[in-house]
């Protein structure tokens, strides 16, 4: 295993908000992670990058909506590349009636408003140390 | 004019003073707290204030009456007596038929002004049908594609009667949609100088604001946002072509100071542009709007509206020589915190959205939105949007908080806060100048890096308990009371349905000649506004006009981390 956990953040689609995507960056930064920051992206490019790059795990967000159709598709995609186990994280506004469903498709965590950044954080090391 | 009159003499000052120290050794001996308390902007704040903090305050010069220069206490001679502000609820979504609907609802319910936000596609200037806006078309606003959209949109409004906000944030949205809204104007026999409304069209939305592909250089953006000025200086001269979004500078991490700063000095690169181009000042300042945010510290906010009025007065005045009262006089829109709002506990927003409302009227908004109490969870339903209304209602009607102008004027705290934020903004928008100015300081990524500082810093604080949040890191449940979600109704089958249709009816020879005209038009300095208008009669896309602009000027890619 590498020294440095790195991770893939993306924003879903055509969704503009990034205040809460650079703040995660720039605390998994500071908590010692190797950060690429994508910016908006469909999915297909977003699992085409992270594969590249062999992240440990990918972070998407979204506030727009869009969430419960590209989310999924990540994972699907994933799964055509024959990539099972790469945990995806999902962050922003997810209302908790979606929760149960993105979760079943695969997503592995969902943090959404008002999570703190510790707990992104304490969910990749304990994702990464379990791998 | 003579030696500057004070509004206290040395003499009482100076017993104040002596008082003043008395009464803070007090504290200390009886133990009373002194522990230093900031604003939500890092301004210190004292235990109490008295004329000693506004000592220097010339009442005459520094604050006048309201209707007159520095304008501090409000725009308008009697304010709210004279006219109230504009109760204008943001509503967009799914294809235009079913916020057509929506508009009715909230008109017939006692809405004084619509506030039209567009979805993302249109936003981005991408078709409802482009592989990129599949899963967003509909979705934070309405979907517009074609002039006949806007007429979907706008069916059974006055439009003549109404004022619409146009939320088109950036220009190269702005540049399709309000020709769009002209044109439908025009189409309904309505002249463009009966047309009253605002746009949005604020350049630093797309490049440093809200960010998604296809983003035009802050050179060109600005150019797009001055011909929208420059345009209806011409041709619409009681529409407002341009809000300067310091409310959405704000959302996206911004402190008040910086609100403040960044708003003035876009308006700033605007003004000195139109002037480049040959506008006599007073023919367009008044027609340069504002947009700011009501966040939760209440009296900064005040100060805030109060301190942003009294260096535009000053700057219209002194740097650009605006003659005419009116250019010199800064109107403002405030939308209550959609940052502030809280998936946990939703209810709770209705109270925090009116404080901060409440806030946005004691500091002297023109119009203002409250927002619904589920933003953080979905678009508002129709239940969250009336309560939302009603929130306003109440606050016109009851509270009788608009009897007098300027209320608080005149409080020592308040007052002197006022100088303190107009310091601090002075200071920065100093900065600003030395960087050259608002595009460079957008185009070299500085204002990226400030803002994603601010926003960092604010995140931590809440962390670590110095921002209190209520229901999010203190007094939380275990169980939240579940609220309606609103669902977003079938938007790209719908609009594909009628893109399909349209690009067989319209005359897609001509539609070739407009694009090409515009296209020469980007390589001129000839305005584009003067173009659109027109073009868009031809039933041409909201995607096929972004297209050429993205092509013709090229894109750019906010340096964000």
């Amino acid at each position: 295993m590498r020294e440095r956990i790195r991770i893939l953040i993306a924003r879903l689609g055509l969704d503009a908000h990034w205040r809460g995507s650079i703040i995660v960056a720039k605390a998994l930064r500071d908590a010692g992670m190797e950060v690429i920051y994508l910016g908006n992206k469909m999915p297909e490019a977003i699992v085409e990058v992270a594969l590249q790059e062999d992240v440990d795990i990918i972070g998407l967000s979204s506030l727009s909506g869009n969430h419960n159709i590209l989310a999924p598709q990540v994972i699907e995609i994933l799964k055509q590349k024959g990539e099972n186990t790469l945990p995806v994280i999902l962050g922003g506004i997810i209302p908790q009636r979606d929760i149960p469903k993105l979760k079943e498709k695969g997503i592995t965590e969902i943090f959404g408003p008002g999570s703190s950044l510790k707990s992104i954080i304490d969910f990749i090391l304990s994702k990464n140390s379990f791998d | 004019m003579g030696e500057r009159q004070k509004n206290f003499n040395d003499k009482s000052l100076r017993e104040i003073q002596k008082e003043s120290l008395l009464w803070k050794k007090s504290l200390k001996e009886n133990d009373e707290s002194t522990e230093p308390v900031e604003s939500l902007s890092g301004i210190p704040i004292e235990p109490v204030y008295t004329p000693e903090h506004v000592a220097g305050t010339n009442y005459l010069e520094d604050l006048g009456f309201p209707g007159q220069m520095p304008f501090v206490r409000g725009v308008y001679p009697t304010m709210y007596r004279g006219r109230l502000w504009t109760m204008r609820q943001l509503a967009g979504f799914g294809p235009p038929e079913e916020t057509n609907t929506r508009y009715l609802y909230l008109l017939k319910q006692g809405a004084t002004g619509l506030n039209s936000t567009f979805d993302y596609p249109t936003l981005r200037g991408y078709d409802s049908d482009d592989p990129l806006a599949i899963a967003d078309a509909g979705r934070g606003g309405v979907a517009i594609d074609t002039i006949e959209d806007m007429g979907l949109l706008f069916q059974g409004i006055p439009i003549d009667n109404v004022s619409v906000s146009l939320v088109t944030c950036q220009p190269i949205c702005n540049i399709s949609v309000q020709s769009m809204y002209f044109a439908y104007a025009q189409s309904q026999g309505i002249s463009m100088e009966h047309l009253t409304g605002t746009s949005q069209n604020d350049f630093m939305m797309e490049t440093a604001i809200t960010i998604a592909p296809g983003v035009l250089r802050p050179e060109a953006s600005f150019r797009l946002c001055c011909d929208a000025i420059e345009y209806c200086t011409r041709h619409a001269f009681r529409w407002n072509p341009v809000s300067f979004a310091g409310y959405n500078y704000r959302e996206a991490g911004c402190t008040t100071i910086q609100e403040i700063a960044f708003a003035l000095q876009n308006a700033c690169a605007c003004v000195e542009e139109l002037i480049r181009r040959g506008v006599s000042v007073d023919d367009f300042a008044s027609r340069l709007s504002f947009f700011f945010s009501a966040q939760s510290d209440f009296f900064e906010e005040i100060a805030k509206y109060r301190a942003a009025r009294r260096i535009w007065g000053r700057i219209m005045k002194d740097r650009f020589h605006a003659e005419k009262p009116r250019s010199c006089a800064l109107r403002f829109h405030v939308q209550t915190a959609g940052a502030s709002l809280t998936a946990q506990q939703p209810l709770n927003n209705i109270t925090r959205a009116a404080y901060q409302a409440l806030s946005a009227v004691l500091g002297g908004a023109q119009s203002v939105h409250v927002d619904a109490y589920d933003e953080a969870l979905c678009m508002p339903t129709q239940l969250s949007s009336l309560t939302a209304l009603r929130t306003q209602q109440i606050l016109q009607h009851e509270t009788r908080t608009t009897h007098t102008a300027d209320p608080l004027g005149g409080s020592y705290f308040i007052e002197s806060l006022t100088n303190e934020i107009e310091e601090r903004v002075l200071s920065l928008m100093d900065e600003i100048d030395t960087l050259g100015g608002m595009v460079k300081a957008v185009s070299s990524g500085w204002i990226h890096s400030e803002i994603a500082a601010s926003a960092y810093e604010y995140q931590r604080s809440i962390e670590s308990g110095k921002i209190k949040v209520v229901g999010v890191n203190c007094y939380r449940n275990e169980e939240d009371i579940p609220i309606e979600i609103f669902e977003v109704p079938e938007t790209v089958e719908v609009q594909r349905r009628k893109l399909e249709r349209i690009k067989k009816e319209r005359n897609n020879q001509k539609v070739r000649a407009v694009l090409d005209s515009i296209a020469r038009a980007c390589e001129s300095n000839e305005n584009l506004m003067e173009i659109m208008v027109d073009s868009v009669k031809e039933r041409v896309t909201v995607g096929e006009v972004s297209a050429i602009l993205k092509a013709q000027f090229g894109t750019w890619d906010p340096p964000l981390f």
